[in-house]
């Protein structure tokens, strides 16, 4: 080995935001201008949670630097004819062909108008994994943001990969686009299906590890035994898709089978809309001058508004009420006259009286004793009447908790769960304060970075809700984007990130086959995908590069040739990790368990010269906005802040001159400058430079605010539980809205909009799909589903031959997953080669025989399956997206659907491609 | 005297394998090579089934099997228990590989890459040759303990002086450092905690302590 007397050594500090989970901090060695090894940033111990240190997944990213396989040069495709077994006929061009190509067509179509005939925006973008391509593409939101309408909508997929009903249902009732432990207090989880031993991060892997020391327990509930079952206290394994029903079961056995005063009382009483009184019609009985729901009060023995002051709210019970009224759907105002009441709490009791244990026990295949044991610990755990300090405030201690995995909170069902897992941390009091069941972030709420300022008042005492109208005035009866999210899901909204949170797979439905009731939506002019394969990640993966190859004009951001951008037109390379500049925001309250006691910024600064042609995305964004008539457009949005930090603000002012195309490390400065004055009010001031040397910069972030409780309380708000009716009243207006365009395929959706979540056969309607499908359910006698392992979750990383190494040493990597007692009344060892089948096709594998698995469930961990990207598509892996179909009634109210499919098993001769990997 | 050990909390770890990546990358091990992995152990017979995760490597035994047998004497051990390998003495014939009972030894004969024949520019910068056709394993990072003790820090507590695998661990399960120091951090978690040393009764005396509650694995 060379002597350090002839390197010179550099230590560059970054960061690596290649999953959701993150962003961590970390430093890049570079040696004599090669970027040969990543380092944990220990400078950051002290204010990281996971003490400066990065996953597996970040020591992947010097051979993602120096993969031979890498698009160096723009490209242009010379094939018309777009396909799987296209050769796209990709050549090198120069960076101002493609750019010019590219804006000649947007100067096109700005001239023609930003929508087309249907009015739809005639160009469309995909970003990957849960809003991460952003801390990696510079500058490129100031350009949408300069151009206007676009069309998020073609998921790569949202509502199948991502944890999608909590985003929705988590974000309305307490601000949790995600939902997490409070794992630093916590004492008892019960965790239905949770990865976050893979999938929570550093950060959480850290946090779970320490609560374990401390003597925590968590219960993992799921069908296969992955590292976090193994790292947990107890492993349930329940049967797919039956998890409403052992949640539902849980909150029975607390309700029926505990004594009431074991419950948090107050809480419920004053926090939550336990005491509304409800109608004989579902709706709360309200007041009939002032509109306010009722709610008894004990002390007179009347009904009165929920915010009359010395009031003692009957917490359960039923009533005669004289005289008041309901507000039903559309508005409709309902006089009430000696009309009999219940309380939400009584209405509750009275919907989950059935779903005990027992009852729950033999759909779950879980032992009745096994729930009720865990319900009594969960009770036990939540030490209810306890209090703890967190920055010098007295608040609530509850340290049990719930968490939801992907397959749990995605797809039928999951609507039930949700409600059940929140209700279980409302019964004692748990939601929202230290020790308990947390949000982490608001992404359908603004703003971002605290989601305690997204909480205003709304109506009825509870948060403000900004659901898609559904009125006979006010509904968008014609979608404005392909996949209709404003049309057919109210709860999700219609903020910036709402139309990606929608039914994203009906977008690529819809553009081969369009409802007939609708125009049928033109095809997107141009369409930009960066860091996303939705030709591997989507369901029925056949289907989805069907529908791609049909986009007329595809610019993808281009890393290696892959499956998706092999139908592209214009192939971008754009400079990686560890060659490009961006500055993010880190810290505070961020997804997942990103639960940091500072928040601020974290420079990525380019470690190496970009390789080849490559070019930083800020680069390539002032360029485009440029060359298409943008520039000072795409300036103003990065002086409001389109890169991360508005550049003017109180005592500074780092604005850009609006007329100029200014070069990469000018607008970073900036930012840098205006971030952190912005964070240290005037204080500091810090430029690109001094990140380059530094890395971050971070503020005090207070542990206090990472609970809603105090903001409720402060502002006398009432968690919008346990009662829907605000969910049943829209929902019965959007029926009434579909069914007056004479649309009913989306009826069964309707049935989601019940005010008390009720039990349905969730498992059975993914055995009705086959027949559905004209097959027969006795040839797909198992259930099919999916995992993930940290090296690759959610990191674009299949091409890195480092990531598979070391995944080798996990028994699951590129395996089918199968029983043993399943695995030997098939034949099947590990190793031999297996078929799993479900009737849109098959995908085939090497198997790995483990008793950690239910014997009537296979599970295939990963998306593989490529068939184009370099390495990845040697190493001959099976991958359940491929088995997967899409399916508009397996398609809940959300928009959302599971990675879950009834399939076939069977030994196999090994494929003439194997042996490679 | 100082004997340095590793600690491995098999409560913690979850099996990432952040440090084989951390350790691949830091010591430049070629492809197939890890002087450092966590295996996925499974016991038990559904549904009563336990999965654990072992991080593994060279024990650096105080009685090292694999010197015993080594006829080159190219490993050795130095007198803080770190077993050593003389690149320049070890002629390759793979004896003390069959002796170790921790396979915890490699061998390549010939330059293997990350994407095949030929070399990234990161795997031309870390090359070396003295590594191919001999015995190598893990190191215990022994050249970042002595250039950081000769700075004055501690290893296992100063991050410059301590093994890249125990630096990249997210789960805290990797400890190092000192097992003679009666007052550092690793006398106090063995004294704390039930531990067990794998194949302790091949008299090999490893320095490699597995922390573990729960039981037989």
């Amino acid at each position: 080995m060379s002597t350090s007397a002839t390197r010179e050594i550099r230590e560059v500090p970054s960061y690596c935001y290649n999953c959701v989970a993150g962003p961590d901090l970390m430093t890049v060695r570079v040696e004599n201008g090669v970027a040969t090894r990543i380092e944990p940033c220990h400078a950051a111990a002290a204010i990281h949670p996971g003490l400066g240190r990065v996953c597996v997944k970040a020591f992947g990213l010097v051979q993602k630097t120096y993969n031979p396989h890498r698009v160096l040069t723009p490209m242009k495709r010379t094939n018309p004819r777009k396909g799987r077994d296209e050769d796209p006929g990709f050549v090198a061009i120069s960076w101002d062909e493609a750019l010019d190509t590219i804006a000649a067509r947007l100067r096109d179509i700005r001239a023609r108008g930003l929508m087309d005939e249907a009015g739809l925006p005639r160009v469309a973008a995909t970003f990957g994994h849960g809003g991460t391509p952003q801390s990696y593409m510079g500058t490129f939101p100031a350009f949408l943001s300069a151009w206007g309408a676009i069309d998020y909508s073609f998921g790569s997929g949202q509502g199948v990969k991502c944890v999608h009903s909590e985003h929705l249902y988590g974000e309305f009732w307490h601000r949790g686009f995600t939902v997490a432990a409070d794992t630093v207090h916590t004492r008892y989880i019960i965790s239905c299906g949770t990865n976050v031993e893979v999938t929570g991060g550093v950060c959480a892997v850290r946090r779970h590890a320490d609560a374990r020391i401390r003597g925590a327990k968590r219960v993992q509930v799921e069908p296969h035994l992955s590292p976090t079952g193994a790292c947990s206290a107890e492993w349930v394994p329940i049967k797919p898709k039956t998890d409403p029903a052992f949640l539902l079961a849980l909150v029975h056995t607390l309700l029926f089978e505990h004594e009431r005063r074991a419950l948090d009382l107050p809480f419920l009483r004053e926090r939550t809309a336990s005491p509304y009184l409800i109608g004989p019609d579902g709706y709360y009985l309200r007041d009939p001058t002032s509109f306010k729901p009722l709610l008894w009060d004990e002390a007179t023995g009347a009904p009165v508004p929920f915010d009359t002051p010395g009031a003692r709210p009957a917490l359960e019970g039923r009533f005669t009420i004289a005289e008041a009224v309901t507000r039903g759907p559309d508005d409709e105002a309902r006089p009430q006259h000696n009309v009999a009441a219940r309380t939400a709490f009584t209405a509750m009791a009275d919907a989950v009286q059935g779903y005990t244990p027992d009852w729950a026990g033999g759909i779950c295949d879980i032992p009745a004793e096994t729930i009720r044991r865990i319900a009594a610990e969960f009770l036990e755990n939540a030490c209810i009447g306890e209090t703890i300090e967190i920055d010098g405030e007295t608040l609530p201690f509850r340290p049990v908790a719930v968490t939801l995995g992907k397959t749990v909170n995605n797809g039928w069902g999951a609507y039930e769960c949700c409600w059940a897992r929140t209700m279980l941390a409302t019964l004692v009091g748990a939601l929202e304060v230290p020790g308990g069941t947390l949000g982490t972030t608001v992404r359908l709420n603004r703003p971002h970075e605290n989601r305690l300022k997204s909480v205003q008042p709304g109506e009825d005492g509870f948060m403000v809700a900004h659901f898609n109208a559904t009125g006979r005035k006010d509904w968008l009866a014609v979608p404005n984007g392909r996949n209709a999210h404003r049309t057919l899901v109210p709860i999700v909204g219609n903020s910036p990130w709402a139309q990606a949170l929608g039914p994203t797979h009906l977008a690529w439905m819809f553009s081969s086959q369009a409802p007939k009731e609708w125009p049928a939506p033109p095809l997107p002019e141009i369409w930009f995908a960066f860091r996303t394969n939705p030709a591997i990640s989507f369901w029925d993966t056949a289907e989805i590069g069907r529908a791609m190859a049909r986009m007329p004009f595809i610019v993808a951001f281009a890393y290696t040739f892959d499956e998706t951008n092999h139908m592209a037109d214009i192939l971008l390379p754009d400079a990686t990790d560890l060659e490009s500049t961006q500055l993010i925001r880190v810290g505070g309250t961020k997804f997942v368990e990103q639960h940091w006691a500072h928040h601020g910024v974290a420079l990525r600064a380019p470690a190496v010269a970009p390789q080849g042609e490559a070019r930083d995305f800020t680069w390539i964004s002032t360029e485009l906005a440029r060359r298409a008539g943008l520039l000072e457009r795409y300036n103003a949005a990065l002086n409001r802040g389109a890169a991360g930090a508005a550049l003017k603000g109180e005592g500074y002012d780092f604005s850009l001159a609006p007329a100029q195309a200014h070069d990469v490390d000018t607008i970073w400065n900036a930012v840098c400058q205006a971030a952190t004055a912005e964070l240290s009010h005037g204080a500091e001031v810090h430029d690109l430079d001094w990140f380059k040397r530094n890395g971050h910069y971070v503020v005090p972030f207070k542990r206090e605010d990472w609970y809603l409780y105090p903001t409720m309380v402060r502002l006398g708000l009432r968690f919008e539980l346990p009662y829907q009716e605000r969910l049943l009243r829209v929902g019965v207006e959007l029926g009434r809205r579909l069914h007056e365009q004479g649309i009913h395929w989306w009826d069964h959706q309707l049935d989601e909009y019940v005010a008390i979540p009720q039990w349905h056969d969730v498992p059975e309607r993914w055995v009705q799909s086959i027949r559905d499908m004209g097959a027969d359910p006795a040839d797909y006698p198992l259930w099919g589903i999916t995992t993930k392992v940290m090296p690759y979750t959610t990191g674009n990383n299949a091409g890195i031959p480092l990531m598979h190494e070391v995944s080798a040493n996990l028994r699951n990597h590129g395996a089918v997953v199968i029983n043993a007692t399943t695995a030997a009344s098939l034949g099947i060892a590990t190793g031999d080669w297996v078929e799993v089948r479900s009737p849109i096709g098959a995908t085939r594998g090497r198997a790995a025989v483990v008793q950690g698995c239910r014997p009537d469930t296979v599970v295939i961990p990963g998306q593989f399956e490529h068939w184009k990207t370099p390495f990845a598509k040697d190493l001959t892996f099976p991958s359940l997206n491929t088995v997967v179909p899409l399916s508009l009634a397996l398609t809940d109210a959300t928009g959302s659907g599971a990675d879950v499919v009834r399939v076939a098993l069977r030994k196999i001769a090994a494929p003439a491609e194997a042996g490679v990997a | 005297m100082t004997r340095y050990v590793m600690v491995a909390d098999l409560r913690r770890c979850v099996g990432c394998q952040t440090c084989t990546a951390a350790c691949k990358e830091g010591n430049a091990t070629p492809p197939g090579v890890q002087w450092r992995r966590v295996l996925d152990l499974e016991t038990g017979t559904y549904p009563d089934v336990n999965r654990v995760f072992v991080p593994v490597g060279c024990q650096h035994c105080a009685n090292p099997p694999c010197m015993e047998v080594c006829p080159s004497t190219a490993t050795g051990q130095r007198a803080d228990g770190i077993v050593t390998i003389d690149y320049d003495l070890c002629i390759g014939c793979s004896y003390c590989i069959m002796a170790c009972p921790y396979d915890a030894r490699s061998l390549v004969d010939r330059t293997e890459y990350a994407f095949g024949e030929a070399a990234t520019a990161a795997e031309a910068a870390r090359a070396d040759r003295r590594t191919i056709g001999v015995a190598t394993k893990c190191t215990f990072c022994a050249g970042r303990i002595d250039a950081g003790t000769a700075r004055g820090l501690v290893p296992g507590q100063d991050p410059e002086a301590t093994p890249l695998c125990v630096n990249s661990c997210i789960s805290g399960a990797l400890s190092f450092g000192d097992i003679e120091d009666p007052t550092g951090p690793i006398a106090s978690l063995l004294a704390e905690n039930q531990w067990f040393r794998m194949h302790e009764s091949e008299g090999t005396e490893p320095g490699f302590y597995y922390i573990w509650d729960k039981g037989k694995l």
